[in-house]
């Protein structure tokens, strides 16, 4: 498993700059990068009726995930993305890598192809940024177990 | 896997809420989600048969306190406990960094404990890690049923391993024990990301930097 778990703050840059630049060409309304397990790692746009981004993104793992291991037992060696067509908007989920996935949602503006044309490129800018992170080491935040027990209430109430 | 953000000061957890069918895994969320101040959560999603059973997992984000100025977000987890889901599970299970293993715990659930119990074990596994290195809380649920097993029995069957694990008692319909046990498994991640930063930190023999705060005004979400 590739290990990526510090996001700096110019790899957050980078990210935010091949995704801004992605959006603008392929006429898309938004993007996301995530990692397998769900998380955020990147995001720009707008999302339609002001999705939790959150929400999206655990959702989006799991549809791609399913579909991945539905293709491998259909005997496809791999399934590089996934096409939702809705009516006003859609979805087009791509691995960037085994571990990290870019979510693009766009509207009647564009098309399809346009979209997956230029995410090939974004996925390779995307790429080149996470495997900078794995292969750098990195200083995480320090904080204490005196810091975590200082914090008496985890979650407000 | 946890994930730094130092652009947007975060940092993430995933837990996953582990066990066999019918234990009360959606029950813990559904009580977080009403008790968690709204400013402090997402919506409670769940991907459900119509029967109300699991079908692919119930998913529910989380802010919890700052520490030193980064925000902690923990995501949780449900899995389908339904035997045939399986494959399912090995999916929710991906970049897992806790796990709240809910039992049931009436005396005719406990071979299907044991079979959960076995499964997480082996979908951690083939993922290549393991409960030595994936911090887990045991939840044993049902505690107001009239035909429940004692919980030094549920011990003996759940929590024998070498290296034991906290372990908690839970009415989660009426959320008796489920804050409880969310706060553990939350605590324990903190603790082993503040341990394996302190030793990255030792191991490089320099103090830890102050991020580049020039920059720490970029916004991370041009929206």
């Amino acid at each position: 498993m590739n290990q990526m778990p510090i996001m700096t703050i110019q790899a957050a840059e980078r990210l935010l700059n091949a995704l801004e630049d992605f959006l603008e060409k392929a006429e898309a309304d938004y993007a996301m990068i995530i990692d397998r397990g769900g998380m955020i790692l990147s995001q720009q746009g707008e999302l339609p009726d002001n999705a939790d981004p959150d929400i999206v993104a655990a959702l989006s793992a799991g549809s791609f995930a399913a579909t991945r291991e539905l293709a491998l037992r259909v005997g496809e060696s791999d399934c590089a993305a996934l096409y939702q067509q809705g009516t006003n908007s859609h979805i087009l989920i791509s691995a960037v890598d085994d571990d990290v996935v870019l979510i693009t949602i766009f509207g009647r503006q564009t098309t399809v192809g346009l979209v997956k044309f230029y995410s090939a490129k974004a996925i390779k800018r995307i790429g080149a940024v996470l495997q900078e992170l794995r292969t750098t080491k990195h200083v995480g935040v320090l904080f204490t177990k005196e810091d975590i027990s200082a914090a008496e209430n985890l979650f407000a109430r | 896997m946890s994930i730094i953000n130092y652009a947007n000061k975060e940092i993430q957890f995933k837990i996953v809420y582990y066990g066999p069918a019918l234990c009360g895994k959606t029950t813990n969320l559904a009580h977080i989600h009403n008790q968690v101040d709204d400013t402090n959560k997402g919506e409670l999603v769940s991907l459900a048969t119509a029967a109300d059973r699991t079908l692919f997992f119930d998913f529910l984000p989380l802010n919890a306190v700052t520490i030193k100025g980064f925000k902690t977000k923990f995501q949780l987890y449900t899995v389908p406990g339904q035997v045939i889901y399986n494959a399912t599970r090995q999916l929710v299970l991906r970049s897992v960094d806790g796990v709240v293993f809910v039992a049931d715990s009436q005396w005719d659930k406990m071979e299907e404990n044991v079979e959960s119990f076995k499964n997480l074990q082996d979908n951690l596994a083939r993922q290549g890690t393991n409960l030595d290195s994936v911090p887990y809380v045991l939840q044993y649920n049902k505690r107001d049923m009239p035909n429940v097993a004692p919980v030094h029995y549920l011990e003996y069957l759940l929590n024998n391993r070498t290296r034991r694990a906290n372990s908690f008692v839970a009415v989660a319909t009426n959320g008796q024990g489920v804050f409880t046990t969310l706060n553990a498994i939350s605590r324990l991640l903190l603790q082993k990301f503040a341990r394996e930063a302190e030793e990255t930190v030792t191991k490089h023999q320099r103090p830890a930097p102050t991020p580049n705060t020039a920059l720490s005004g970029i916004a991370a979400n041009r929206r």
